[in-house]
């Protein structure tokens, strides 16, 4: 077991097509700590696989430094250090059976054979798979093969635990149970666990903290609340949160004491509370975007209680929760409602908003005014 | 879709018939050899084609072991030494292109190297280079070097035809592997060697076997090389066979006996391998 050290890294691909050179990893610099639950969360593209692969020792490093405890390992073989890893695409070799994929790892450094046996039980009963033990990958389904791919990581005694959308090709029920087991699997042993994907969900569920790249850049790095309640730019607060954040363009003025919000596309002045202000002095006249999570947002049956009425666009009941879009004099928001409401397009509902809850962001930088801009 | 799936039996009985005409027209010459290995020299020069005859093996007698054959003197019986002469040429030239060229077509589908295409079209450009456009200067070359006339030179130029066609084939095997797989097992903890000797190798050898058995009978085949590079000592059997013309006359029985076992090796090894032989040269593709 040993904390993970980046520094600084960076990887550089040479783009034939173009002659030129892209930047997928640019001074990316983390510390995941002994133990720790750390997810690599961004869009497709952002850089999160590569950070992974360099840290595995699959790619080669264009700049900067990763040391797995105190061991620098930027040019040691991938054989040379104690780093297990879930690939994506399941990588499984064809011609063995599932036990065989999954002890490999083990017989491959020489493990006897009562704790192979010891080890392969536990890993079954983890991921399922006690029935498709003598099939083949061929004869499995991308779920099948995702959790043997994933079971012959977590069957080793590795010092960290790369994993690459382990889950991405399960379907919901059984990522949801995966996902669990996942969890209770760290909880229980305490490894160090690089994790990376794509699901924000995925990443709040099991991350203890979470990095959010985005083109190759790393936005923000904190535990699953502080990225979600705080996030340090518009890019973090769109990307995490579902259905994702409202934001409204607009500026501040004061006058009497009163701090009034006006959006620039729309006929829309919001009186702010004082709380949002601490960290919005200074910044008036300046482009703002406000920020509000559809959770904050209401939608209020008894009109007296609403601040503001809004029109319909469309509702979404989703067995759970509902999502329900509407216009607040044009411009569009996002409220997270109560499931199985019967609502029309164009129905004039009334709408609330927790506004001590909103995030600030300049429009120039795209970084939150909490965040005093680093 | 009905149509597309069945043929229509009427459809079906032409494409049989045009099948099994062409199975007549390409196996007749072969048919006909090997009875007239088994005839006579009467019955051979008969100006009547014989399809009746009484079998001898007196023509296989004459080539193995010599003696006479018929009224005429068998003026050959070298033709075990061109047997042998073509299985040492023609083996020795497949397992050192196998050597040689599986390492060669595995860096070419993994690794990034500076004229790396350049290398991969220089070793295709041997094989479709007339022979006939190279034996003079090579021919010129090895009469300097004293490779003329033995059998390490005679596999040396053999690999103008082997190495392309085993870098060429088994390289696409080598691409259809997944490059995670071998990652994973990189980080299971085995070696560059121990990748390549126990993951990369174990996936391709059907491929392996297939592109070595498809490069032993072009090998095998060859006539022009060992006609001009070698001599009597070294002539492969497909050379040897023309001895059989002499200047009083042509031992048809016996060259076609001599045709008959030159052909087996390579007749035997492509029934033995025909299914991965077709699976090898249409798709070259194993699944992950």
């Amino acid at each position: 077991m040993a904390e993970i050290t980046v520094q600084d890294l960076t990887k550089i691909y040479q783009d034939e097509r173009i002659h030129d050179q892209v930047m997928a990893v640019d001074h990316v610099s983390f510390t995941c700590n002994d133990g720790e639950f750390m997810v690599l969360l961004g869009p497709s593209g952002c850089g999160k696989t590569s950070t992974l692969r360099m840290i595995a020792g699959l790619e080669e490093i264009s700049a900067g430094k990763v040391f797995i405890g105190k061991t620098l390992v930027n040019d040691l073989a991938p054989a040379d250090q104690n780093v297990a890893m879930a690939f994506e695409n399941y990588a499984l070799y064809p011609p063995l059976t599932v036990r065989e994929n999954v002890v490999f790892p083990l017989k491959a450094r020489g493990m006897p054979k009562v704790e192979i046996q010891n080890k392969l039980r536990e890993v079954v009963d983890v991921l399922d798979i006690g029935d498709i033990l003598d099939r083949r990958p061929a004869e499995l389904s991308g779920g099948q093969q995702q959790r043997v791919s994933l079971g012959r990581c977590i069957i080793r005694d590795a010092d960290v635990y790369l994993m690459d959308e382990p889950l991405s090709h399960l379907d919901s029920e059984l990522r949801l149970r995966t996902r669990g087991e996942l969890k209770r699997i760290h909880e229980l042993n305490k490894r160090t666990v690089i994790y990376v994907t794509h699901d924000q969900v995925e990443a709040l569920a099991l991350a203890d903290r979470i990095a959010v790249m985005d083109n190759g850049v790393l936005q923000q790095i904190g535990a699953p609340a502080q990225v979600y309640e705080h996030p340090i730019n518009l890019f973090v607060a769109g990307f995490i949160g579902e259905p994702p954040m409202n934001f409204i363009n607009g500026t501040i003025s004061t006058a009497e004491g009163t701090h009034i919000f006006s959006s620039f596309d729309y006929d829309l002045n919001i009186q702010l509370p004082e709380s949002l202000m601490v960290s919005a002095r200074g910044w008036e006249k300046k482009k703002l975007v406000l920020g509000i999570r559809p959770h904050h947002t209401h939608m209020v049956h008894e009109k007296e209680f609403a601040q503001r009425s809004g029109k319909v666009v469309i509702y979404e009941s989703l067995g759970e929760e509902g999502v329900l879009e509407v216009e607040v004099e044009g411009c569009p928001l996002t409220i997270l409602t109560e499931p199985e409401l019967r609502l029309k397009p164009r129905e004039t509902v009334g709408v609330s908003v927790d506004w001590e809850n909103a995030i600030l962001f300049d429009e120039e930088s795209g970084y939150s005014l909490n965040s005093n801009g680093d | 879709m009905k149509r597309s799936r069945y043929l229509a039996p009427k459809r079906q009985t032409l494409i049989w018939l045009a099948l099994a005409g062409y199975a007549v027209f390409a196996l007749f010459p072969l048919i006909w050899v090997v009875m007239m290995s088994f005839k006579s020299h009467i019955d051979i020069i008969s100006p009547v084609p014989k399809f009746i005859f009484t079998p001898s093996l007196e023509n296989y007698k004459a080539i193995l072991f010599g003696g006479q054959s018929m009224q005429y003197e068998a003026g050959q019986t070298d033709f075990l030494l061109y047997f042998k002469n073509s299985c040492i040429i023609t083996i020795s030239a497949v397992v050192l292109s196998l050597l040689a060229g599986v390492p060669a077509s595995y860096a070419l589908a993994r690794y990034r190297f500076r004229f790396k295409d350049d290398i991969a079209f220089t070793f295709l450009s041997f094989r479709f280079a007339p022979e006939i456009a190279v034996i003079i200067p090579i021919y010129i070359l090895y009469q300097k070097l004293h490779l003329y006339n033995t059998y390490v030179g005679l596999i040396f130029v053999y690999q103008l035809i082997t190495l392309p066609l085993i870098v060429w084939i088994i390289r696409g095997y080598f691409e259809d592997i997944s490059v995670e797989i071998e990652q994973a097992a990189k980080l299971d903890g085995y070696s560059w060697w121990g990748v390549f000797t126990k993951i990369a190798l174990p996936l391709v050898k059907p491929g392996l076997a297939s592109t070595a058995v498809l490069a032993f009978i072009f090998a095998w085949n060859n006539f022009i090389f060992g006609l001009i590079l070698g001599s009597s000592d070294t002539y492969p059997s497909t050379v040897g066979t023309l001895g059989f013309i002499s200047y009083e006359s042509v031992l048809w029985g016996q060259m076609a006996a001599a045709t008959v076992i030159t052909i087996m090796p390579p007749l035997i090894l492509a029934i033995f391998i025909q299914k991965y032989l077709v699976r090898g040269l249409t798709m070259g593709a194993i699944r992950g």
